[in-house]
């Protein structure tokens, strides 16, 4: 046994990153911290638990620290009648909910009525995982950062504390939704949204400018918080749709700057930097967690696209020749997670900023590029259909020409060297199938190994127990059934001597 | 950077070259240049404030790729638009048989998308009158059996162009307070919305 698994060690370097971590016989991964999707998920909520619970003690502290001060302020002038702040808006909320059944409510009243009295203080934050993936690039600490922010943004509003247990509230109630489908989730935020603005927009008196100020830390608190349940979740295909249109931009590498008729000119230094900027910023897309912090770098990217434009054709850029160029910058960069990051603003973020803004201009031509990308044929870039085939089984590619014809001499090596080049790329592909197939193998063969010694271990343990006690064969399952018809030859051996001891020869 | 916030989205539809970029140009920087560079002015979104009575309010102009090839994807620009200004030109009848289709469109897709037909390069035919081919009654028919507002404009000269980006923002105005009095705090536009990626992706 031991020598078996010091030889399997030898096979397989790194055999410890195949399992989960935790033993539970799946296959770990590096991007959940070597654990499997379901340890990986069962520790995110147990992380989520201790967040809410870290909530509470912070808002509480802030309510404590709020009366306290309200005390103070009211002992000095008790001779003025005041409310306090928090009153005046429970007044108000009560009116309002006599005269208007409103949706958020009912998230509302359950989960309020449960908080987690337990010491918070004995938590101990060293004991949870430090994640070092990209996936999970914000350590905890970060959503609590957010909490933190949030409640100082707070703090000097009238309804301040509402607003917070509001919202925390409805987080922590969409963590007990998560087997919920993805358009019912993105409707029960979206209506949250809806009500909880309109509602600041009666307390402000129509001061949308306010209320959109105060949406947008909503939006940041809440979906820090939410993030890992509702991004790109089980229960969609977002995961296979992101893998699809990475699969397709890949095949359509041959596409070059002419095909999509792109006004950019990478020659000039400051337009490559430019291009190079807003690949940057279309991949930085992929690390945010807040929907407007993602839309920010479409937005920033959109910016580094005009520029270029700008500088290229010295005039400013129009919608002609955004979208193209757009176009090209997402082939280029091959953005990572691309559908779900699109799926996850389009459920996730503040309507208003999505649907008529800046921010959703640019959205909205992303989502335009993308669709473009997948229903791409020969004729969206003016090629033949056979051409278009041609390029995209790898058979030819536009960087050398067909014909001799009328190719300089530059010209002809300059294809030679992308002959060159394709060939590479089709040998590293090639290499890439070759090393995904080397893997299958190794872990088919651990597969195999593990199964051969929990046979030859299961009879194992079989076997002493039966030659021990022959009476219970009859009444265990199969394996002791086996085990009994070797007892059976066994019954012969009785009769022999006993074995041999062993004996020590000096010299 | 401090985006502008925006009150409501107005979308610039219409066939490829019938003007759409050189209104939204002449309407937000008061200038129409020809030149080799002519179909390239402009920006592709803007935000620009209008006062209406005591009110001002900010509209987000969508311009959309003219380029034929990527007609298809005009669908996804238009969603959640209040106001879609379908451009035909006035001297070419096969931009009004597409200003014909976006209109249907609108109409099936996007409810609360007030539409606003326009003829655009009104400029040419006053100089030469044989050059119209849509009559301007003919237009007016179509936009009254739609429950559009119609418009003829210069981008060349700014006739009408300013008049009609004002109606649109007087409209929203009037709309926008009467849903808060209908309904209050119900965006009737929204939900649907959200989705909107999804639902025109499997079209
Ligand atoms: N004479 C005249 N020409 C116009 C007018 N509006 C646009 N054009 C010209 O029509 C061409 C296409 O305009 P453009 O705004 O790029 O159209 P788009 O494709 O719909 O954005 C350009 O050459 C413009 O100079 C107008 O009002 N009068
Ligand atoms: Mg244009
Ligand atoms: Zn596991």
């Amino acid at each position: 046994m031991m020598s078996q698994r010091s030889e399997r060690r030898g096979i397989h370097l790194d055999q410890s990153e195949l399992l989960c971590k935790k033993g539970c016989g799946y296959y770990g991964n590096t991007a959940w911290q070597g654990l499997c999707s379901k340890c990986w998920r069962e520790e995110n909520q147990r992380e989520r638990q201790k967040q809410i619970q870290e909530d509470w003690a912070l808002a509480e502290r802030l309510q404590r620290e709020e009366e306290e001060a309200y005390a103070s302020r009211h002992q000095r002038a008790q001779s003025q009648p005041t409310i306090t702040p928090f009153s005046k808006f429970e007044e108000r909320k009560t009116k309002e909910k006599s005269s208007k059944v409103n949706t958020v409510t009912k998230f509302f009243t359950p989960s309020a009525k449960t908080p987690p009295k337990k010491d918070t203080t004995s938590f101990d934050t060293q004991s949870s995982p430090s994640p070092s993936s990209s996936s999970s690039r914000h350590p905890p600490a970060d959503t609590d950062h957010a909490t933190r922010e949030f409640i100082d943004f707070l703090k000097p509003l009238k309804s301040g504390r509402e607003i917070f247990k509001q919202c925390r509230a409805f987080t922590e109630s969409m963590v007990y939704k998560r087997d919920m489908g993805a358009d019912e989730l993105s409707e029960c935020v979206q209506d949250f949204y809806q009500n909880l603005s309109d509602r600041l927009q009666t307390q402000f008196k129509g001061s949308t400018e306010h209320v959109e100020s105060v949406m947008d830390e909503v939006e940041k608190y809440m979906m820090t918080r939410l993030y890992k349940e509702v991004f790109c979740p089980e229960t969609t295909d977002d995961e296979k749709k992101d893998l699809a249109i990475q699969k397709r931009i890949r095949a359509l590498h041959w596409v070059t700057i002419e095909m999509l008729c792109v006004p950019v000119d990478e020659e000039i230094p400051e337009v490559s930097d430019s291009v190079v900027k807003a690949i940057t910023d279309v991949i930085e897309m992929d690390s945010k967690r807040v929907p407007k912090d993602k839309l920010a770098c479409i937005t920033r990217c959109s910016k580094h696209i005009f520029n270029a434009i700008k500088i290229s054709k010295k005039e400013a850029a129009s919608a002609d020749d955004f979208l193209p160029t757009l176009i090209y910058i997402v082939l280029k960069a091959n953005p990572p997670r691309l559908q779900s990051n699109i799926q996850y603003i389009t459920r996730f973020c503040n309507p208003s900023r999505l649907m008529t803004g800046e921010d959703g201009y640019y959205f909205t031509n992303l989502c335009c590029a993308v669709a473009f990308i997948e229903k791409l044929d020969g004729q969206s870039l003016n090629l033949s259909p056979e051409e278009f085939e041609l390029y995209m089984s790898g058979q030819a590619s536009p960087h050398w020409p067909q014909g001799a014809g009328a190719s300089s001499p530059g010209s002809a090596a300059l294809s030679q060297v992308h002959k060159r080049l394709d060939l590479l790329t089709g040998l590293g592909e090639r290499q890439d199938r070759v090393i995904e197939k080397a893997r299958q193998l190794e872990s088919d063969l651990i597969d195999w190994t593990d199964e051969v010694e929990q046979k030859v271990q299961s009879v194992l343990e079989s076997f002493p127990q039966e030659t021990h006690n022959p009476t219970a064969t009859t009444a265990s399952g199969t394996t002791s059934a086996a085990a009994s018809a070797i007892d059976s030859d066994n019954v012969e051996n009785e009769r022999l001597p006993p074995p041999l001891q062993p004996q020590v020869f000096a010299g | 950077m401090s985006a502008m916030r925006v009150d409501a989205k107005v979308v610039m539809l219409g066939k490829e070259s019938v003007g759409k970029t050189s209104l939204v140009e002449r309407y937000v920087h008061h200038r129409f240049l020809v030149g080799p560079y002519q179909n390239t002015i402009g920006a592709a979104f803007v935000a620009k404030p209008i006062q209406v009575g005591d009110k001002v309010i900010t509209l987000g102009i969508w311009d959309t790729a003219g380029s034929e090839r990527y007609e298809a994807m005009s669908r996804i620009y238009y969603r959640g638009a209040r106001a879609a200004v379908v451009c035909y030109d006035l001297t070419d009848s096969s931009s009004f048989q597409r200003a014909r289709f976006w209109v249907k469109e609108l109409q099936n897709c996007e409810e609360h998308c007030k539409i606003y037909l326009c003829g655009t390069k009104n400029d040419l035919i006053e100089g030469d009158r044989s050059l119209r081919q849509i009559d301007y009654h003919d237009a007016q028919d179509f936009a009254e059996e739609i429950g559009a507002q119609h418009f003829e404009t210069s981008s060349k000269t700014g006739s009408n162009v300013d008049d009609l980006f004002q109606k649109v923002a007087e409209d929203y105005n009037n709309t926008a307070f009467q849903y808060m009095t209908e309904e209050p705090g119900v965006d009737l536009g929204q939900k649907k919305d959200s989705y909107f990626y999804s639902c025109c992706h499997n079209n």
